[in-house]
């Protein structure tokens, strides 16, 4: 085993223990920082597949922002840290069933298959170079389009969370 | 590579076109917040602009923009130009919408969504690369699920809008991890280049599919087929009726119009069959038009079967419309350009009868607040013109002559019949059947039963009636006089090749 391989599988346990952990975790503090430990395990496997960019993103936005602002969400919101979620499992034969068949498709499938691999990984020392070329180049067009499909979320999470002046007093006391 | 952008971004005009419109309305509604009207002014006048850039493209000689992203081709310019005439009719019933008018204070965002709603669908009905496929299914998503809860004062409404973000997340992560099996089998985002990866062999068939099964998941969601569907009636429900109408039109062509796309290009050996008649080989070992044929079968059995149990039209309309995406897809199963051709024939017509229906349930739960269907009893009696309109658009919806339905219907069946698919025709019909029995069912509560006691006649305003009349007479004059429809659809089977 290598060192490339210990390397692999210590990201990849991190980040499916803490996933569980996530999941099935009852208090959303809990949650929250099992998360954090998500995020840093898939920046590992993105720093070994040679997704440097990639990888410094995920610990910037994700870990450095995005988490950030769930935890001040969760914390100022004092009606959810106390409240125990409901975690009861539901139809569990059928989704135990659903489950198995699932992984064990997929699963037989990423053994069974001949994948495409590319000859070689990039040996370029950084990969910001190249994705800022591709991102005005071949992909200017997903990367516009991503900001229009940003731009919407924003507009959307701001007309969904704004009280409205008018809406009936019962539904102000109700939020 | 810059001269390219700049030949693509003249091509890319009607998209430019509603991208500013988006941006414009959000500025006006900010700034001249008094004038509730004015953004859905703002709106149209920027989908007019953006219409006239499409009425240029037409003639022009397929191209892909981009580097092969998006294709510009008369299959693209016509599913444009249909997902445009109906955001335009969509203004015009949220104009007239009382469910609407209550919530005035927030007409801007109400209109722009609108309009990045019908970018996300020009872009669902060009995008040829894996990567735009899934971003334009996200920009048409993420605008649906907003518009959907649109009313959020209304419970149903909400209810309405989070069950479609679950199941809407859960498609696009299936199409998602279907996309990326299909990326690692042929090392290609492309779909010309997947295809030509396919053709060349070398690929595993038992992943092919787990990984077409998995990208249906998002069509699927789109064009509510069942398995897919489970959203559809709760939405339509729960939406306010403009929206439900235009997801109901719209979102279901544009789904289409990628599926369609996606099935072509990548999965048929195009250097076998070519003619109008001729059919398709696709690339070998791969049947995935069995796939398909099932979920026809499942989507027009199950939707026409629920929808007989339905008392609320919303959700009537829902379940028919899920039997309808059963329809539309027979013609993809077949594999021939005849085929095509009968999907486009068919949401040309679709478009014009399951908007004047929703128009027609619109105009009756503005007047009488309910879309329950005992209270359309006697219907016929108290306003004898609407009473006759929505009969012909029902009649339409079954597929009876001379009602341009039965055009449509006639063509995808002639389809199935020249490949072969008899078995399917079979069911397909027997389904036509089974809709007869709802369809009737709301004509026998509007004119068969007596009127209420208290039913005192339903006078509507003439905006409203010429709205409906301009469903109406369509509906009529393409069930007469079809000629043109016909050698529009097909001429605009045309997809832009790579090779």
């Amino acid at each position: 085993m290598s060192l490339f391989d210990i390397a692999f599988y210590f990201f990849a346990l991190i980040t499916v223990a803490s996933a569980a952990l996530v999941v099935f975790s009852r208090n959303i503090i809990y949650s929250a920082f099992a998360l954090l430990f998500t995020f840093f395990g898939v920046a590992g496997l993105y720093a070994l597949l040679g997704a440097d960019f990639v990888a410094v993103a995920q610990l910037l936005i994700y870990v450095g922002g995005i988490l950030v602002l769930l935890l001040f969400g969760v914390m100022l919101t004092t009606k959810l840290v106390s409240v125990d979620m409901k975690t009861g499992t539901l139809q569990a034969l059928p989704a135990t069933l659903l489950f198995a068949a699932v992984a064990g498709a997929l699963s037989g499938v990423y053994i069974i298959t001949d994948w495409n691999v590319l000859a070689g990984a990039p040996d370029a020392a950084t990969t910001a170079v190249t994705i800022g070329d591709m991102f005005l180049t071949t992909w200017l067009l997903p990367f516009e389009i991503a900001s229009v499909v940003l731009l919407v979320a924003l507009v959307g999470a701001a007309m969904i969370a704004r009280r409205d002046a008018r809406s009936k007093p019962t539904q102000q006391a109700a939020l | 590579m810059l001269q390219h952008i700049i030949d693509s971004s003249h091509l890319f005009r009607p998209e430019t076109a509603l991208t500013a419109t988006f941006c414009v309305v959000l500025l006006v509604d900010l700034f001249l917040r008094k004038r509730t009207s004015m953004p859905a002014y703002v709106a149209v006048l920027g989908l007019v602009v953006t219409g006239w850039f499409i009425a240029a493209q037409y003639g022009g000689a397929p191209a892909t923009l981009f580097s092969n992203m998006l294709a510009v081709d008369p299959f693209s310019i016509f599913f444009k130009s249909l997902t445009l005439a109906s955001t335009l009719v969509i203004v015009l019933f949220s104009l007239q919408s009382n469910e609407l008018r209550d919530s005035k204070r927030m007409m801007g965002e109400y209109y722009a969504l609108l309009v990045s709603l019908t970018l996300g669908m020009f872009l669902m009905a060009g995008a040829t690369n894996l990567i735009m496929m899934y971003l334009s299914i996200e920009l048409t998503s993420m605008s649906s699920y907003i518009l959907s809860a649109f009313t959020k004062e209304a419970d149903d409404s909400s209810e309405a809008s989070l069950k479609y973000v679950i199941f809407g997340a859960v498609s696009s992560g299936l199409m998602l991890y279907g996309m990326s099996i299909l990326y690692g089998l042929t090392g290609s985002l492309d779909i010309y280049g997947i295809n030509r990866a396919l053709i060349a062999g070398n690929v595993n068939n038992v992943t092919l599919l787990i990984s077409v099964v998995l990208m249906t998941a998002g069509f699927g969601y789109k064009i509510s087929a069942v398995p897919f569907h489970f959203w559809t009636p709760d939405v339509y429900e729960g939406a306010p009726l403009p929206v439900t109408a235009f997801l109901s039109v719209a979102s279901k062509a544009a789904g289409f119009a990628m599926m369609m796309r996606f099935f072509k290009v990548t999965f048929i050996d195009a250097a076998v069959g070519g003619s109008y008649l001729g059919s398709w080989i696709s690339v070998p070992g791969f049947e995935w038009n069995h796939l398909l044929a099932i979920l026809a079968v499942l989507s027009m059995t199950i939707g026409n079967l629920i929808a007989v149990w339905q008392t609320n039209l919303k959700r009537l309309l829902a379940y028919s419309s899920i039997a309808h995406a059963g329809y539309l897809l027979l013609g993809v199963v077949v594999l021939s350009n005849e085929g095509y051709a009968a999907v486009l024939i068919y949401l040309a017509v679709y478009f014009f009868m399951n908007l004047g229906a929703f128009f027609a349930v619109m105009m009756v739960a503005n007047k009488i607040g309910s879309e329950h269907i005992d209270d359309y009893k006697g219907l016929g009696y108290r306003s004898p013109l609407l009473g006759v309109c929505f009969t012909i658009l029902l009649l339409s919806l079954t597929g009876i002559p001379p009602t341009a339905g039965f055009v449509g219907k006639l063509y995808l069946f002639s389809a199935l019949l020249n490949a072969k698919w008899i078995w399917l025709a079979v069911v397909a019909a027997l389904n036509s059947v089974i809709s007869l029995y709802y369809y009737l069912r709301i004509l026998r509560n509007m004119f068969l039963t007596q009127p209420d006691p208290a039913g005192a006649p339903i006078r509507f305003g003439a905006v409203q009636i010429v709205i409906l009349l301009m469903f109406v007479i369509p509906t009529i004059l393409l069930g007469v006089y079809f000629g043109p429809l016909v050698q529009y659809a097909q001429a605009s089977i045309t997809m832009f090749t790579n090779r």
